[in-house]
């Protein structure tokens, strides 16, 4: 039997509730949750669909590292530390366990809780749509379709692997403390569309004003606990950095990447 | 009371599509899904989507091996409309920016895939759903098409024999709203989740499938149920045909290459139905591992192939069976993937039921007949899904806004329904639910008999009896996933009934309908789809002819 300490909230009601779980070989923290639901508290809610890290339903806080439940391992859990470390924000990483038999279950922080682990993404999609995510493309569709190198897409790929689970919202400090930042997700995808050669070079000079400021690449940290914790692999922080370079009159405060080579 | 000229129930690909088509034809149009649509199954899809854009290929070519891999139940004339338009849709999608892999001239890149006589499965990597589906949000968003985020439909409504809108409970509230349209799209998706191992998602249980079944819609071949050949051992999570379509090797304990025996000429990339049994044979004989695998292996073709084109399983393999393909073979095994039947509907996706369109898995056109050939699902969505649109806006331009409709009768209805499930003791949904999903993995299966049929339709009339026990003890008002469970369980049971019984009565073998007890497709008697229609106790079968167009019954071999 395995312990979770799961973070429970109904309206302004918060507490703390701890159910064992009969753990079987290979079992998931999404897998643990469904047996506390269906067996011990059907009040229990978490959003969850495709249990294969592949729809970014299930984004919480494992032991203070926002992670998929689904592609978290018990057995991995288990053998980290719970820490009570509410003052340093979200982990980039798992600490190694020494102590505490349990499990400690969050809701994504950063974000507004609904009930239980269910949070309010709807901010999350509202920067998202801000920076305006597609391609603008004209009616007409080119014979043939569009050609386009290997290499460049595979230079894209890196970032269209975001599944917008918001795990990254969930560990970003600067999310934590001013709610108009864009965020690692949003400030990725922007320059997702800045490296398709497909999108209109006005709509990409649109999108990088838009993001040429303090709410934009300006108010990144650059602490790249986002890249630490992305299940995707996907690196917001270089996204972020990338963007940076390419605003000519900022270039000045470009502090962070001296003497690093230009990605273009 | 909400409306709408037209509400997609979906956000997949085949519900994005059918709302941005209807949008660009100027209709006023929504969609309302229980997930956000980026979280729907459509996202999941790995290995590709089928178009002829080769030099050397044709649509014609893409008909006849997917007439062939239907072991002819495919509609001949709805399998051409989805073959001719499969390259526009495909460069629609390109062009709207679908992130496809690349040849090294630029063009889209093509694989090979199973019962298919040429490489003609486009794919971004093996995350070709995940492209697929972001792109086509990202132009919803564009289009500022309204999204109605968690809810959940519960019924259709029906007057004069004519769908006139919907009910559905708002998730976050647990509130029932009435929603008025003149047209209403089904693009639910399939019901996985009704058997014990499937690729699935935990959220595909076919409730949209039951809707229509309510509303007196009959459902199309639903014993036709594919069974892909390799899922994860534990998840059964899919590992996608792209891995055999880039070289993969199917081999048993005894480290046999067994496709050999059972389909010479095209060995692991034979159409999924075969496969599926070969590796099932493989295990029930004893050859397979000890726990009923078989192993699938890709360790010969590269790190950097493996990374480059199948990166988004091995990532899998790595997260959830802790197995680096790049150094060891993957454990497989059959699973649940696919429902080849559901609500049938024509090429423009309209239903027998006036006002209601059906599109994508949920719908029955039929093209994928006894057995869809990989590559051809995404296809069918976005092919389907546009053709729905563009009809369903045409159809609501020339009509008004349903008036007087038993809309609050209904709403009443819902809501004594639901109020009924709430209480202590009853039945737990859970326990119904995994009691149904063994017996349709144990009797529903790869392998089906008369005994097994029967045992099964047994068990699923007395699970219906428990299903109407079970009661929610969960009072909690927002997200309450016990009463939203215990409401779609009794889709998932009247869906097994359905798939059960149309099982026990078809006595042949064709494509994934494979009876140990009737091992010869019977043309004579069969060549027939079923048509399911709800009555109380259990379905009644109806059955109507199948279009045959240009290529006549052979013996289908690989």
């Amino acid at each position: 039997m395995i312990k979770f300490k799961i973070r429970r909230q109904d309206g302004d009601r918060v507490w703390h509730e701890t159910f064992s779980v009969e753990e079987t070989p290979g079992m998931s923290v999404l897998e643990a949750l469904f047996f506390v639901q269906e067996r011990l508290d059907g009040g229990l809610c978490f959003r969850y669909s495709c249990r294969g890290a592949v729809c970014g339903s299930c984004a919480m806080l494992i032991n203070m590292v926002p992670r998929l439940a689904c592609r978290t391992q018990v057995s991995d859990a288990q053998s980290e530390m719970t820490v009570d470390a509410v003052k340093w924000g979200a982990l980039a990483r798992p600490v190694a366990k020494v102590g505490k038999d349990e499990i400690l279950i969050e809701p994504l922080p950063n974000m507004k809780v609904i009930r239980d682990l269910v949070v309010d993404m709807e901010h999350f999609y509202e920067l998202l749509d801000y920076i305006k995510p597609w391609i603008s493309a004209g009616e007409e569709v080119p014979e043939g379709g569009n050609l386009m190198s290997p290499k460049v897409e595979q230079k894209i790929e890196a970032y269209t692997n975001c599944i917008l689970c918001a795990t990254c919202y969930g560990a970003c400090p600067v999310a934590g403390r001013d709610e108009t930042y864009l965020g690692p997700a949003a400030l990725a995808k922007a320059w997702r569309f800045y490296l398709d050669p497909r999108e209109k070079e006005k709509d990409k000079r649109a999108r990088l004003e838009a993001v040429n400021n303090q709410s934009g690449v300006w108010g990144c940290d650059v602490v790249f606990k986002c890249t630490a914790i992305c299940p995707k692999k996907v690196t917001p922080t270089q996204g972020i950095l990338a963007q940076r370079r390419q605003i000519p009159k900022n270039k000045i405060k470009n502090i962070f990447n001296r003497g690093k080579k230009s990605e273009d | 009371m909400i409306t709408h000229d037209i509400i997609v129930v979906g956000g997949g690909l085949a519900g994005l599509r059918a709302a941005l088509e209807a949008h660009l034809r100027g209709a006023d149009v929504a969609v309302i899904s229980k997930v956000h649509p980026i979280r729907s199954h459509s996202v999941a899809a790995q290995g590709g989507i089928n178009a002829s854009l080769g030099k050397d290929d044709s649509w014609e070519a893409h008909a006849l091996d997917t007439v062939k891999g239907s072991d002819y139940l495919a509609d001949q004339d709805a399998v051409e409309v989805m073959c001719r338009d499969a390259p526009g849709r495909v460069l629609e999608m390109e062009h709207w920016g679908t992130l496809f892999s690349r040849t090294p001239d630029g063009h889209i890149a093509q694989r090979p895939f199973g019962g298919a006589g040429f490489p003609r499965t486009c794919y971004a990597g093996d995350r070709t759903g995940h492209n697929l589906l972001h792109t086509l949000h990202e132009q919803v968003m564009r289009a500022g098409v309204k999204i109605y985020l968690e809810w959940l439909v519960t019924r259709l409504v029906v007057d004069k024999g004519r769908c006139t809108g919907l009910i559905a409970m708002h998730t976050p509230s647990s509130k029932l709203e009435v929603f008025g349209a003149k047209a209403t799209v089904l693009a639910t998706g399939g019901y996985g989740r009704i058997y014990q191992r499937s690729t699935n998602a935990i959220i595909n249980r076919g409730y949209g499938i039951s809707l229509a079944y309510h509303a007196g819609v009959p459902l199309q071949d639903m014993e036709f149920v594919q069974f892909h050949p390799t899922t994860l051992l534990g998840s059964n999570i899919l590992m996608t045909e792209g891995a055999r379509g880039e070289g993969g090797y199917l081999y048993n304990k005894l480290h046999e290459r067994f496709m050999s025996i059972y389909a010479h000429d095209m060995m692991e990339l034979a159409p999924r139905d075969i496969v599926a049994r070969s590796i099932q044979t493989e295990i029930d004989e004893g050859r397979g591992f000890e726990g009923g695998y078989v192993h699938l292996d890709i360790t010969h073709l590269g790190e950097k192939k493996i990374e480059e084109r199948l990166g988004g399983i091995r990532q899998i393999s790595i997260d959830f069976a802790g197995i680096d393909p790049v150094k060891e073979p993957i454990p497989v095994q059959p699973g649940q993937h696919y429902s080849m039947g559901g609500v049938p509907c024509d090429v423009n996706g309209a239903t027998p039921l006036d006002g209601l369109y059906a599109a994508g898995e949920c719908a029955c056109v039929s093209v994928h007949g006894a057995n869809r050939l990989g590559g051809n699902s995404l296809l069918e969505t976005i092919v389907f899904g546009k053709r729905a649109g563009e009809h369903a806006a045409g159809y609501v331009a020339g009509i008004a806004m349903p008036g007087e409709s038993p809309y609050l009768d209904e709403l009443d209805r819902e809501k004594e329904a639901i109020s009924q499930l709430m209480g202590e003791g009853g039945e737990n949904f859970a326990v119904v639910r995994d009691e149904l999903r063994s017996v349709m993995q144990q009797d529903v299966g790869v392998f089906r008999n008369r005994t097994g049929l029967q045992r099964a339709v047994d068990t699923v009339r007395m699970l219906r009896e428990r299903g109407r026990n079970v009661r929610v003890k969960s009072s909690a008002t927002s997200f309450n996933f016990e009463l939203l469970n215990a409401i779609e369980l009794k889709g998932m049971l009247e869906l097994g009934q359905v798939i059960a019984e149309g099982a026990l009565v078809r006595e042949e073998s064709r494509g994934a309908h494979y009876r140990t007890d009737f091992l010869e497709r019977d043309d004579e008697q069969w060549l027939k789809h079923t048509l399911a229609y709800y009555a109380p106790v259990g379905p009644r079968l109806e059955y109507k002819d199948v279009t045959i167009t240009q290529f006549q019954p052979k013996k289908r071999e690989y």
